[in-house]
């Protein structure tokens, strides 16, 4: 059955979840306490400041002790560390992030949650532009090397892929901008838009006209691996069998490829493109800090700079639910398009 | 299996991987990349730049953010290149008790763009007076600076023409500029630029350069004879400098990326290597044990799966701070989960092979037959996907650095980048900054991916090419 294979999967896939979280609560424990007992200073200090002054120094020692206590005790400090953990934990897991020290939103908020959604649809937005552009691209040159195998495209193309298999994306968007935005000029050099955003259609034009060197950047150096990948996934159906068997009967080559061989390819391709998704998220996402594009991986860059501590860790733990959402959505995917999978384990 | 039959398979190996044309040229990059390593002090001209890199004193007689010298290759404008003159020709004259020497250093200037500064170095003991004079190819002689030592009892002595001779440079300056173009401020002059112009009017605005011999000559008093002037030399900071310029703070690029070859090596070889076999032997211990062993272990892999890598490493660099070998030690407890997967299935069919159930009968342990039996015929795979992982682990490294929070005992690629990003180079439009630590990170992955694509190409032939 194959919903409830994807209970099951989704469950999982939060288990998994909520013990990470758990596991990130108690490594990072200390630092994140130590932000919060100075928020706490701060937030007493600004209360002391209004106060009625005509108190004598032990009411306000005393109160100040007070109010710590009382704040202290809000926030469980003055619990044992496990239950803090485990506060903290369930804390994150309802999204209540807590308050960014230095970092606003665009509308002046400073709650991290606020903040981080602000970030996410951007990234989704970059990622999945240039990964879909991406697939396109090695689509129709993997095939092309697969068909020809061993000839001069392949093997041309082939040395291609493993020059840029230890490039890092930033660098090459480094030398992108260099080029494109200060020497001839023609794109911005980052950001998400012009200031200030044009309204109505012209606001559109203008997100594309900003995204087109990110991810002019992110297809050159992407789409070589999927187009290597691709290749060798529909060269390994064009070996099997049923496809010389397929030829045999007169069948049109183009008809075997896209009718028989790319029916076969369809699974493994749509798990590597979500694949390469998930690997953006996972080791490309500081990626958005060269061109300033304000999402997830530009708030990294944001929120080291600052050092706002609870902002890093927010972002830490959207990240981790994005990566763990994608890896989910994968099996089911998956598990829809080739039912081999959801039968699974023993009969 | 024994020491013969491994060797015999290196052979067999061996045969096969020299066949693949790319592979060995991945090869002989990666004996180059070796050689960079210990060839270091040769052929750079900065050997201590690894562990000198942030010392401003290490640098401080190159000039800032210059080009390389062979831009002068493609361009019209000569410009003049970084030097050190020790050679010197040495006279004296004795006045009683006192002593006057004289040094004179040579120049041959053939460019369009002067040095940015000239500076003389000595180490002066006592309480010397050095004069800095200039004689010009025309044949005028402009007196510079005179310094005074205090009485000391040796301690480095460094004039610099750029910054303590603004004044005798103008005064010389506007004796041939006419009065309506000397528009100049006294404190904007740059004194190389009109020490090596044409004397006629617009030295100060426009100068032409004057080709030709310049001879810069040091005349030292020496009041006692105790007092000494040693080891004198002359530096150049030229307009290019260096194989691959220089950056902000004056750091020579060259001798800087060079010395990242060696942390790079250290970074991807150490961490694909114990990533790779925490790895390999996790998954044949998850296959061949079986059972619930099995099903934890799966477990244990998919959290840690579903763990996003980059992300983690930085926030765990941002709070811990960690030095170079923490990092290498952070990166294999996330980069072994890699190989399990293939692992655990390929274990999964060795299990099955007679000789594993002989071994068995036999009374072997556990531990026997897995790293006896089972891992040996795992190692070319291993081999495969280390040389796979080198780059990545290089690439986690430089993505680490370039947000700031590198190892600041030691440079890599990836912080001279952060440097780069944060000195403005990609606004300014310093190439020679951006482009070579970039290329070198993505020239060391390119060895690797051929070493690796060579031996994935032996060990899968189904997909080789026919």
């Amino acid at each position: 059955m194959y919903w409830k294979y994807c209970i099951k999967r989704i469950i999982y896939g939060l288990a998994i979840f909520i013990v990470l979280i758990f596991i990130y609560s108690a490594l990072f424990n200390t630092t994140m306490e130590s932000t919060l007992r100075s928020q706490i200073e701060e937030e007493i200090h600004a209360e002391t400041m209004r106060l009625d002054t005509r108190m004598t120094p032990e009411e306000l020692t005393r109160y100040i002790n007070e109010r710590r206590e009382f704040k202290q005790h809000l926030y469980h400090l003055d619990k044992p560390i496990w239950k803090r953990i485990v506060w903290r934990a369930l804390n994150v897991l309802s999204l209540n992030f807590g308050k960014a020290t230095i970092i606003r939103s665009s509308a002046g908020e400073s709650d991290v949650w606020t903040i981080i959604a602000e970030c996410l649809p951007r990234t989704v937005l970059l990622f999945t532009t240039a990964i879909f552009i991406n697939i396109i691209l090695g689509l129709w040159l993997g095939i092309k090397k697969a068909q020809k195998a061993g000839e001069l495209l392949d093997k041309t193309t082939s040395i291609g892929t493993m020059i840029v298999y230890g490039m890092p994306s930033w660098w090459l968007g480094m030398l992108v901008i260099m080029f494109f935005a200060y020497t001839i000029r023609i794109f911005p050099s980052g950001g998400l838009h012009s200031i200030p955003p044009p309204t109505g259609l012209a606001y559109y034009t203008d997100l594309f006209y900003h995204m087109t060197l990110p991810v002019l950047t992110l297809v050159i150096i992407g789409f070589w691996g999927s187009a290597f990948l691709i290749r060798n996934i529909v060269l390994s159906i064009l070996q099997e069998d049923y496809i010389m068997a397929a030829r045999t009967r007169g069948i049109p080559e183009r008809k075997v490829l896209y009718g028989h061989a790319m029916r076969t390819a369809a699974p493994p391709i749509v798990t590597m493109a979500l694949l390469s998704l998930l690997a953006s998220v996972g080791g490309n996402i500081i990626f958005e800090g060269i061109f300033s594009w304000p999402g997830l991986g530009n708030l990294y860059w944001i929120s080291i700079e600052q050092n706002d501590i609870p902002v890093l860790m927010g972002n830490l733990f959207v990240t981790t639910a994005l990566y763990i959402g994608g890896l989910v959505i994968l099996d089911l995917i998956y598990g829809f398009l080739d039912p081999r999978i959801k039968v699974g384990g023993k009969q | 299996m024994k020491w013969i039959d491994i060797k015999a398979g290196f052979k067999d190996f061996w045969n096969e991987f020299k066949n693949v044309k790319f592979g060995l040229f991945g090869l002989i990059l990666l004996f180059i990349f070796i050689l960079a390593v210990f060839l270091n002090p040769y052929i750079v001209p900065f050997p201590e730049a690894s562990s000198r890199w942030r010392d401003i004193t290490y640098w401080e007689d190159n000039p800032v953010s210059a080009p390389p010298v062979w831009v002068n290759w493609f361009s019209s404008t000569k410009r003049a290149p970084s030097l050190i003159i020790r050679e010197h020709t040495f006279s004296e004259e004795k006045m009683r008790k006192m002593k006057l020497t004289r040094t004179i250093f040579e120049y041959e200037y053939s460019y369009d763009l002067p040095p940015l500064d000239v500076i003389f170095h000595g180490y002066a003991k006592g309480s010397p007076v050095i004069m800095l004079n200039i004689e010009r190819p025309d044949g005028r002689i402009v007196e510079l600076v005179r310094r005074p030592i205090s009485k000391s009892d040796g301690k480095i002595v460094r004039i610099s023409i750029a910054k303590d001779t603004r004044i005798e440079s103008y005064n010389f300056g506007a004796k041939y500029e006419s009065p309506e173009q000397n528009r100049i401020i006294r404190e904007m002059v740059k004194p190389t630029s009109i020490l090596f112009s044409e004397a006629k009017e617009g030295i100060l605005v426009h100068p032409t350069p004057l080709k030709g011999a310049y001879k810069i000559i040091a005349e030292i008093i020496l009041p006692s004879e105790t007092d000494v002037v040693e080891d004198v030399y002359l530096s150049l900071s030229g307009s290019v400098s260096g194989w691959l310029g220089t950056d902000n703070s004056k750091r020579d690029i060259w001798s800087g990326v060079v010395a990242g070859v060696k942390w790079a090596l250290l970074i991807g070889l150490l961490t694909a290597f114990t990533a790779v076999s925490i790895g390999v032997i996790y998954g044949v211990m998850s296959a061949y044990l079986g059972g619930w062993r099995d099903s934890l272990m799966q477990r244990i892999f998919e959290l840690f799966v579903g763990i996003p890598l980059l992300p983690v490493l930085i926030v765990m660099s941002a709070i811990f701070k960690p030095s170079i070998w923490i990092l290498i030690i952070m990166m294999s407890c996330f980069f072994w989960v890699g190989p399990v997967k293939t692992v655990r299935s390929m274990g999964l069919q060795i299990k099955e092979e007679t000789y594993i159930e002989a071994a068995r009968a036999l009374g072997s342990s556990s531990s026997r037959i897995i790293f006896k039996h089972m891992v040996p015929l795992l190692i070319p795979y291993s081999f495969a996907s280390m040389a796979l992982y080198v780059p990545s682990a290089i690439v986690y490294e430089a993505s680490i650095s370039l947000l700031g929070l590198g190892d600041s005992t030691i440079v890599t690629w990836g912080q001279i980048l952060h440097d780069a990003l944060t000195g403005g180079a990609v606004i300014n439009g310093l190439w020679w900054w951006v482009i070579p630590p970039g290329l070198f990170i993505a020239l060391m992955g390119m060895t690797f991916a051929f070493i690796g694509f060579a031996m994935d190409k032996i060990l899968h032939p189904k997909l080789r090419t026919r």
